[in-house]
């Protein structure tokens, strides 16, 4: 995992998932990969959430399950999350 | 009063404090039975109806609307007393005391057939009369689990409530105050279970869209129905009257049927499903208006 605020091209790729799926007025672009996701940040609520699990698991594959134990770590930022979906990615 | 909910007040400030308190309450309510305890409620109400201006300001708003003329005091005492009597009745409901009861229910035949199906169905309920009264026929014929989804703050409430009644319970107590919420309510109607909500309410949050209701517009919480039509599921209005005495009368009427909801117009069918709702609503107030437990002005 690297500080860098700059989105990588897979981080780029989630972002664009996100402000396509809930019809964010950000750019996808402009989406910092270590600020917060959920509450304040990017200031999604969980109905947001469960949108964005939903079209994960269509795009990805992946499932984001309720009872994983990093769920607060997972969902802290477009970065862990996008870490998390290439770590489960075809598993 | 601040311009939350009398239930936020009536389970009393301080939440480390409250929990002898409630214990307390319900030791006694269970030692001396329903009957008796129901004397209590009477100096509660009183209690209540004099210590708060506002609460019994809202409710005589309220009243005026679905009476349709100036509400006397023995009005405003009786809507309290309806909510005390559900509030206390919770008690002997979790304690798996149904038989005290007498429970007519309607139109179940809507759940049974989702039921068979197994695929889970969201039961949309109100701040109106009581939920628990549907949960506890549930748990009496071996139904599916119903999971109660709630702000996380009332959640935390509840569970201490239920810690001191029924702790098999607490699991079904969904908090919305974490990014995985709504990820559990998925998991669980894919497990077929039954998750109830109650959109009536939305003290805070943006997306709130008025409709007309009792005759002036209301503003009524969209996030529910959104999250109905991303799931998917089958969504089932319910209510559970209490009609006096030892009654309650429960309904069930199918809301939003998610084969006819149609994707590519995801807020046409989010518009129709909350205009439903709240007509719904409506109507249930005019058949019971001393149901209605939202103690706060609504229409604000």
């Amino acid at each position: 995992m690297t500080d860098s605020n700059i989105q990588s091209a897979q981080e780029a790729e989630l972002a664009c998932l996100i402000v396509k799926t809930l019809n964010l007025e950000v750019e996808a672009v402009e989406i910092d990969p270590q600020a917060p996701l959920y509450g304040e940040g990017l200031g999604l609520d969980s109905i947001d959430m469960l949108e964005i699990a939903l079209a994960v698991s269509q795009q990805f594959g992946v499932k984001l399950r309720a009872d994983d134990k990093n769920n607060i770590q997972i969902f802290s930022s477009l970065r862990s999350l996008n870490t998390y979906i290439q770590q489960n990615r075809g598993a | 009063m601040t311009d939350k909910s009398l239930v936020q007040e009536w389970t009393i400030r301080s939440e480390r404090g409250a929990l002898p308190l409630i214990k307390l309450g319900v030791w006694i309510a269970l030692r001396i039975g329903r009957r008796a305890a129901r004397i209590f409620l009477y100096p509660t109400c009183l209690y209540f109806l004099l210590s708060s201006k506002r609460a019994a300001r809202n409710s005589r708003e309220y009243l005026a609307r679905v009476l349709d003329r100036p509400p006397s005091p023995a009005d405003v005492f009786r809507h309290y007393l309806t909510f005390a009597s559900c509030v206390l009745d919770r008690v002997f409901l979790l304690n798996e005391q149904i038989d005290r009861f007498d429970i007519r229910v309607h139109g179940d035949d809507v759940v049974r057939e989702i039921m068979e199906r197994g695929g889970g169905c969201i039961l949309f309920g109100a701040h109106f009369g009581s939920f628990e009264v549907t949960r506890a026929v549930g748990r009496q014929q071996g139904h599916v689990p119903i999971s109660l989804v709630m702000y996380e703050e009332n959640a935390r409430k509840i569970r201490m409530a239920l810690a001191a009644i029924n702790p098999q319970l607490e699991a079904e107590v969904i908090g919305l105050g974490r990014p995985e919420s709504l990820i559990t309510v998925a998991e669980r109607l894919d497990r077929g279970h039954f998750v109830g909500l109650l959109p009536d309410r939305n003290v805070s949050g943006e997306d709130r869209v008025p409709y007309p209701f009792l005759g002036a517009p209301a503003r009524f919480p969209r996030g529910p129905f959104r999250m109905a039509m991303l799931l998917r599921k089958p969504v089932v209005m319910m209510v559970g009257v209490y009609r006096g005495g030892r009654c309650y009368e429960i309904f069930f009427e199918p809301l939003i049927d998610p084969s006819e909801a149609v994707a590519a117009d995801m807020d046409a069918s989010i518009e129709q499903a909350m205009r439903r709702y709240v007509a719904q609503l409506e109507n249930y107030c005019c058949a019971a208006p001393f149901n209605w437990f939202n103690f706060y002005d609504f229409w604000a």
